[in-house]
């Protein structure tokens, strides 16, 4: 599903942010990226959603080579994975429907098409109450959710979430990881980018950690850190 | 594509429109600027190109000869002249009638020619050649100098070519400077239209990046721009095209008159050159539109 190898990531600044980088997760696996703030989380992240391009090595996602792939292919590529970041990136003048809806618009989905899946993602995140109501009128752990619709609602293969808990309460974080773990057991893969220690240690799930661009741990059901 | 996306991408285009009144009304100013230049320029290069071909049909050519011939060596000019091809009509014009028609055309000014006498002035006589196809004109002055004997009794060949070379040069004056202008408000106009679409544009940068990460194409994200871009560049159309036929029907009112009794040629009419003008300008305005919008979210289109 996502395989790195031996990938390297130089910035035209200099800095090596991923070094030597070599990791497999397999379709419908639940995995986290954990380490501190500038260890290459994000660098791993961005390259997944060919954000970036490695400087070296090969990135294959649902079997195919994307380093290579024609940016005009790229709008392609990103409609097989659902993105959610920890500051939601919701629109602020679009309702709750229109925001989910707004991302099936963009890949050409017929209205008909429209009209029957929103309302479902919108009951799968549990927010179909709140159809008809602005960003700003929700809670954080609500607009996640809102974020987290319109990842799903174009049925991707894979969820990116990037911090996805970063500005929540422990209990808000802990709902949002659950629906996540539900989502996964729907068959999505789902890889998830943080630094909330005490959700990794509970949740045992895969864990790969990067600490200076460089990947330190690969354990199939560990914690946030563990004696190495 | 179906018709509701359609629809939201012109929608959202037009939106756009008017979000940013002020940047939008610079773009329109720009614009028309351009637009008014470039069609000054386009009717008074139409203008003169028509006199030019109305002359060519008009103006015959003239060969002055040079005073005090016998009356043969006359004769021996006139014979030649109609012995060569292509030459239609030869008509006469005497020394003094060449006088009396300087007289007609100065018209209240001809006191001015009064110290002249019937038999001592500058005006020479001529003949009047019409041709049988007005392209020959340099072949008859070329086949009068090619005979030593006849060519020291002449004093001057004016043909149409010497005429319209200086309509000519009018005609490329107007164009050098109106079009020259234009081009360079061409250019100004994408710049600024471009900035009226990155204000847009920048507005919206938040949209963009989630129509990026969801997986909008750049086409899909760049269409409303677009529409933006072509919405202000057929309005500046709209209102140069109803400016330009103000003006020029107020030159029209001016100018005819005295051209048509100076030169015997008036203007054309705006609906002769509408057409023209019309498409030049919706090529502009749609044109400057969309390199604008396009020019402008290169940079946003990158992630």
């Amino acid at each position: 599903m996502i395989e790195f190898r031996n990938v390297n990531k130089t910035y035209s600044t200099g800095t090596e942010a991923v070094h030597n980088a070599n990791f497999k997760i397999e379709k419908g696996e639940f995995a986290f990226l954990v380490g501190s703030s500038g260890s290459g989380k994000s660098t791993l992240i961005k390259m997944i959603l060919k954000e970036e391009d490695p400087t070296s090595g090969n990135i294959i996602i649902n079997g195919k080579d994307t380093t290579f792939i024609k940016s005009r292919r790229i709008p392609y590529l990103r409609r097989s994975m659902g993105v959610v970041f920890q500051d939601f990136r919701l629109l602020p003048d679009k309702t709750v429907y229109e925001n989910v809806a707004f991302a099936m618009y963009i890949v050409r989905a017929t209205p008909k098409h429209i009209r029957r899946q929103v309302p479902m993602v919108l009951s799968l995140v549990g927010l179909s109450g709140k159809a008809k109501m602005y960003p700003n009128e929700l809670s954080g752990g609500e607009q996640q959710r809102v974020a987290l619709a319109r990842a799903l609602v174009n049925n991707p293969s894979m969820l990116i979430a990037d911090e996805p808990t970063g500005n929540l309460d422990p209990d808000t974080a802990w709902e949002i990881m659950n629906l996540l773990n539900s989502i996964n057991l729907r068959g999505t893969t789902v890889v998830v980018a943080t630094h909330a220690k005490d959700i990794v240690d509970k949740m045992k799930k895969r864990v790969i950690q990067i600490d200076k661009g460089i990947i330190v741990r690969d354990d199939k059901k560990g914690g946030y850190d563990s004696e190495l | 594509m179906n018709y509701n996306i359609l629809s939201y991408l012109i929608g959202e285009g037009f939106k756009n429109v008017f979000r940013n009144k002020k940047s939008t009304f610079a773009a329109l100013i720009i614009m028309f600027a351009t637009m008014i230049t470039v069609g000054i320029g386009l009717a008074g290069a139409r203008n003169v190109t028509s006199m030019v071909k109305q002359l060519e049909e008009e103006v015959p050519v003239t060969v002055y000869i040079n005073d005090g011939l016998s009356t043969s060596e006359q004769q021996e000019v006139e014979d030649y002249i109609k012995s060569i091809e292509s030459v239609n009509k030869v008509e006469y014009t005497s020394k003094a009638e060449a006088l009396k028609e300087a007289k007609e055309k100065l018209a209240e000014n001809a006191e001015l020619l009064s110290q002249y006498s019937e038999n001592n002035h500058p005006f020479p006589a001529s003949y009047t050649i019409t041709l049988t196809d007005i392209n020959k004109s340099q072949d008859v002055v070329n086949a009068i100098n090619s005979v030593e004997d006849i060519k020291e009794k002449i004093k001057e060949i004016k043909t149409p070519d010497t005429v319209i070379s200086g309509l000519n040069r009018i005609d490329r004056g107007i164009k050098f400077l109106f079009f020259g202008i234009g081009a360079l408000l061409i250019v100004v106009s994408i710049v600024i239209i471009g900035n009226t679409i990155k204000l847009a544009v920048h507005a919206r940068r938040r949209e963009i990046s989630i129509m990026k990460y969801v997986g909008a194409t750049n086409n899909f994200i760049r269409a409303p721009f677009i529409v933006e871009g072509v919405v202000i560049g057929v309005l500046a159309t709209a209102i140069s095209i109803l400016l330009l036929g103000v003006l020029y029907h107020l030159a029209y009112n001016k100018f005819n008159g005295m051209l048509i009794t100076n030169i015997g040629f008036g203007m054309l009419q705006f609906g002769d050159i509408f057409q023209i003008t019309m498409l030049v300008y919706i090529v502009l305005g749609v044109g400057i539109g969309v390199l604008g919008s396009v020019f402008s979210m290169k940079k946003y289109l990158k992630v």
